[in-house]
């Protein structure tokens, strides 16, 4: 596979990626997903499997196992987005995009949840990342073997591999020759950067801090009927354009043409359980304002890392008097997020970072463990042109209000910004639990989320934060401001091989619960520094691979009878592009 | 007096007592509206630019403009005190100003709220009720009878211990100021820089789409940007408007 895949990068965009053709079952005209074809179940119908969110681990999952003839059903509480019709080109305006219902945040760090981290409709937070899609280390998966601090993973990186070089050709992933980790080329040329990330660059350089353009799910060029990038930076507003890579461009399209169902505005609230077998049996939702029963074989949730652990809490039964799979206490811990300070530089030409995408360049020089930093793992940098109630907020981060505050954003056209992402460790006692003093819309407990930063984070963030300051010194920055903030959020049913103390196997499959499974970023043992997004996607299509290994032992009766109750079709409609 | 802006000499980290010059050295808004007409970019008019907007943008950017909700959520007390507060704390102290509270109060009404509560504080409405209540008590502390009506150095005085975190005794035993300054700031900050006029105020570009951007370069601006007062020499500049000089 790799020295094919090697070859193939060399080839850029010129050739489709194999099995998913979501890029050319898009409109030319429109930007929204064609829905006239898609197959509509119905509830009693007891399809394979349901999916409880269609973000980066749902579409993605749905869409590889409806290419296998799986009949899947999957449910979003969102709507389903129409990029002309719904998103704006407006920072306030992208509100809607958010998982805005109520939670709980607490612990002594607490974590600011909403536009920050947590997405709601089809897409999940994909429709409003920024676009970065690194992969992770090999050393990610056996942190606690190499460097004695959290936790290795029941898998390797040579198990996901494959499928992250799958992904960056569907995404498709671009950038420059990546020789961190597990160096890797891009299937899409870089794109141009902006002024503003070349003067931090050159900066970065001076230091011997190397920094590469790129990884970024964006075409750069037109890809099927996606089109090439405007370069206006509206990335985490939800891309307008179609070019910047989420599930609702590049795996609802494939998923919907084989067979799949999504089922948007469906608030799950409980899975459901056959007492006596202990198998679950579908799931409980909520749609215009009535309550209905899926039925499936079985149920995968992947709500991420704060809904669901809530929904497997707050389903609970005889059998199950803690929430569902949570025998041992496991499921909503050791949740986590990156530690994501801030700090943008100043300097005497106009830099207008608000053009161009917001993840221009990064690196991931300090990823791995050095001992003479004084802590254990690393952290990777990138480039976030905040726009002006981004930036406002870093102002008065810095401790500016009133007329400072006003006469720095003033100068917002003169500054430049970097983030970083540092690898926080897992810790038991950084969880999610349901709160029963506060209910959502529909009456449902919700969720909160406690976090505390132990020692070695706190080490972390503070020499990954001197290091920008560092840079934008050297770039020749006449000010600074920083501000100190989070991102991304994983963990919460990790995967593992005991299960005293992980939620899932290594087939993502409930430890407790044989037909239940979790294909979200919340089975992560560890996080390391890079963006999850991608991650997330191969987990995903790594867990369709083994599905349907499990299923193809199944005889053949059965997958004859299963395959005759469906409607089966030929994509035809793949043109344009 | 022209102030070189290569220079960062105006920026508050860089001065002695960290406060910026007033704001009254600047330049007046010629075209269009900035909050108190102050300008960097004094013939740039985002506004200009809204024909070029897809038509769900434009809706939602005009609509902050024309639309200016009543006040529904907070009392008539409550609007007083928080009013002045924001105009404190973005130093808007004369018309023209971006009605930041009728926005605030707009989203509160509305129950759009951000996604969370800090586990120490109510949700963001009662947060922001109590925050009005313990700006009245802090006012009362410094001598004055309530937060709207103080004099402007003793509102600076609690608005600056409410950002140290320095605000006690009644609403603030069990109100974190902390914690509640980052609510009510990050509703302030979202009403006023989501509006076109603080937009014109630092030229900032604004929706770009279909159009989107071209020129990404260090120094580099579209043809329809703005240029900053002191790039231009203000004689040759009043011939090429076509302004009669004296």
């Amino acid at each position: 596979m790799s020295r094919r895949h090697e070859l193939r990068t060399l080839l850029r965009g010129a050739l489709r990626p194999p099995e998913n053709d979501s890029a050319f079952l898009l409109d030319v005209h429109r930007r929204a997903v064609p829905q006239e074809r898609m197959a509509r179940y119905d509830d009693s119908y007891p399809v394979d499997l349901v999916i409880v969110g269609a973000g980066a681990g749902g579409a993605t999952l749905a869409q590889r196992l409806a290419r296998r003839g799986w009949k899947v059903v999957v449910l979003d509480a969102g709507p389903f987005w129409d990029p002309d019709a719904d998103w704006v080109s407006d920072e306030a305006g992208a509100h809607k995009l958010y998982w805005t219902e109520e939670r709980v945040t607490g612990g002594t760090d607490p974590v600011e949840l909403g536009k920050n981290n947590s997405g709601r409709g089809v897409g999940g937070s994909m429709v409003h990342y920024a676009g970065y899609c690194p992969r992770f280390h090999p050393s990610d998966f056996e942190v606690h073997t190499r460097d004695g601090v959290g936790e290795d993973w029941p898998i390797s990186y040579s198990d996901l591999k494959s499928h992250y070089e799958r992904l960056e050709l569907e995404l498709p992933v671009s950038g420059e020759y990546w020789p961190w980790g597990d160096p890797h080329r891009y299937p899409h040329t870089p794109h141009p950067i902006a002024g503003g990330a070349d003067a931090a660059r050159g900066g970065a350089r001076k230091l011997g801090i190397e920094m590469k353009v790129g990884p970024v799910g964006i075409t750069n060029g037109s890809f099927g009927n996606r089109p090439h990038c405007i370069y206006r930076g509206f990335c985490l507003q939800g891309c307008k354009v179609n070019a910047k890579a989420s599930p609702l461009v590049t795996h609802i399209p494939d998923a919907i043409e084989h067979g799949a169902e999504i089922r948007a505005d469906c608030m799950v609230s409980r899975v459901e359980l056959d007492e006596s077998s202990g198998r679950v049996t579908g799931v409980r939702y909520l749609r215009d304002g009535r309550e209905r029963i899926q039925r499936a074989d079985a149920v995968v949730v992947a709500g991420y890392s704060i809904e669901t652990p809530r929904l497997l809490l707050n389903s609970t039964s005889a059998r199950f008097p803690h929430g569902l799979a949570n025998h041992n206490d496991q499921v909503g811990r050791c949740v986590m997020v990156q530690g994501a300070p801030q700090v943008a530089g100043r300097f005497p030409d106009e830099m207008r970072m608000y053009k161009a995408p917001p993840p221009e360049i990064s690196s991931e020089q300090f990823y791995e463990t050095d001992e003479r930093r004084g802590f254990a793992r690393g952290f990777s940098i990138q480039t976030v042109g905040p726009l002006p109630i981004e930036h406002a907020q870093h102002v008065i981060g810095h401790g500016h209000w009133g007329r400072a505050l006003r006469e720095y954003m003033r100068d917002y056209n003169h500054w430049y910004t970097l983030g970083i992402l540092s690898e926080l460790l897992p810790h038991p006692e950084n969880r999610v639990t349901v709160t029963s003093e506060v209910t959502d819309q529909h009456g449902l407990p919700v969720a909160r989320m406690d976090y505390s930063q132990s020692e070695n984070d706190r080490k972390n963030i503070a020499f990954a934060k001197q290091t920008l300051h560092d840079i934008f010194e050297a770039a020749g920055a006449q000010d600074v401001l920083e501000t100190e903030r989070y991102a991304h959020l994983v963990g919460g049913c990790r995967m593992g091989s005991d299960p005293e103390r992980s939620v899932v196997d290594a087939d993502h499959r409930c430890w407790e619960v044989p037909n239940l499974f979790i294909a979200d970023g919340s089975v992560m043992p560890t996080q390391g520094s890079a963006n999850p997004a991608l991650t997330i996607m191969a987990l995903a299509s790594r867990l369709a691979e083994r599905l349907d290994l499990k299923r193809s032992g199944d005889s053949e009766a059965a997958r004859r009878s299963r395959r005759s109750r469906g409607r089966r079709r030929v994509p035809t409609r793949a043109g344009g592009g | 007096m022209a102030r070189d802006y290569r220079l960062a000499e105006h920026l508050p980290n860089l001065r002695p007592d960290r406060q910026p010059a007033s704001p009254d050295e600047l330049p007046r808004q010629r075209n269009g509206v900035t909050p108190q007409m102050h300008s960097r970019y004094p013939d740039y008019n985002v506004l200009d630019e809204a024909d070029h907007w897809d038509e769900v943008t434009r809706r939602t950017v005009l609509e902050r403009l024309e639309k200016v909700p009543e006040i529904r959520f907070f009392t008539r007390e409550e609007a007083a005190t928080l009013g002045a507060f924001c105009d404190v704390l973005l130093a808007q102290d004369r018309e023209p100003k971006i009605p930041v509270l009728n926005m605030i109060d707009a989203k509160l009404f509305a129950g759009e709220l951000d996604g969370f509560h800090f586990a120490d504080l109510p949700d963001d409405r009662e947060t922001w009720r109590r925050v009005a209540a313990g700006l009245d008590a802090a006012a009362v502390q410094h001598g004055s009878i309530e937060f709207a009506g103080a004099s402007p150095e003793i509102q600076e005085r609690v608005v600056n211990a409410f950002a140290e975190g320095e605000l006690h005794g009644q609403v603030w035993d069990e109100l974190p100021p902390s914690r509640a300054w980052k609510v009510v700031t990050r509703g302030a900050l979202s009403a006023f820089y989501s509006h076109p006029w603080a937009w014109n105020e630092i030229g900032f570009g604004g929706p770009a789409y279909p159009r989107g951007y071209a020129r990404m370069g260090v120094g580099q601006r579209e043809s329809w940007e703005g240029a900053a007062a002191f790039e231009r020499d203000p004689v040759k500049d009043t011939k090429r408007r076509g302004v009669q000089g004296t």
